[in-house]
């Protein structure tokens, strides 16, 4: 299983890349909130969310990404989401959050 | 052809750690009926849905109990938790999981105040 959630950040001039890989579930979920709010506060800027190597998110997840999504537009930012797998792009077809989020190949 | 309902039962605590077991058990049955890839991943995401809002909903101490049955080339999957009464997905914001496992399973039916909860079923071949 590809299980445990590992996050990854670099910080550029434009926006912060945070990298995700493995899961994001109910049992994740707060390290992967406080982890992406703080990039937000802390460096006032677009995120990258690198999706490459993540395996599986639940609604909890999509729920923080809302979240955070209006948190970055109270500064005119944004969050571009790059890289989902097919089963995970499925979640965000179904939910309408593809027409909310910058989506990346 | 033999019409027998297989049925597996799991118990779990309400606690975040244990939906991962949920979703592996729901994955494993669902590739054991035949479903594809894709199935297999629907079965597995709208269970999971269902695991967490329980573990929202309620206090660590409860458990919750998951009927797999089987029948030909369909899954059946019932939800039970004492601990909890009511609506699970009233609140506005269960909307999301909600509206995924409406989307991934072939039927849903919310039971207020019983004692399944919650009932879906998917059978092969029907992707929407």
């Amino acid at each position: 299983m590809s299980g445990e959630l590992k996050i990854t950040q670099e910080v550029l001039p434009e926006y912060v890349n945070m990298g995700l890989s493995g899961e994001v579930d109910i049992s994740s979920s707060q390290i992967f909130k406080e982890k992406l709010y703080s990039l937000i506060e802390v460096y006032s800027r677009s995120i990258r969310l690198d999706c490459t190597g993540l395996s599986y998110i639940d609604s909890t997840g999509l729920g923080i990404l809302v979240g955070a999504l209006k948190k970055t537009k109270q500064t005119d930012h944004t969050i571009i989401i790059k890289g989902l797998k097919e089963n995970i792009k499925k979640l965000f077809y179904i939910t309408g959050l593809d027409k909310i989020f910058v989506m990346e190949e | 052809m033999e019409n027998i309902i297989d049925s597996v039962l799991l118990t779990l605590p309400a606690k975040a750690e244990y939906v991962s077991t949920a979703r592996l058990v729901a994955s494993s049955i669902a590739n054991r009926i035949g479903f594809d890839i894709d199935e297999i991943e629907d079965v597995k995401v709208a269970v999971s849905e269902v695991c967490s809002t329980f573990v929202k909903k309620t206090a660590t101490s409860c458990e919750y109990i998951i009927q797999f049955m089987i029948k030909d080339s369909t899954l059946m999957v019932s939800f039970k938790c004492p601990c909890f009464t009511g609506d699970i997905f009233a609140d506005e914001d269960e909307a999301l999981a909600s509206a995924i496992i409406t989307a991934l399973m072939d039927k849903v039916e919310f039971h207020p105040n019983s004692e399944t909860i919650i009932s879906m079923c998917k059978s092969i071949g029907e992707n929407v």
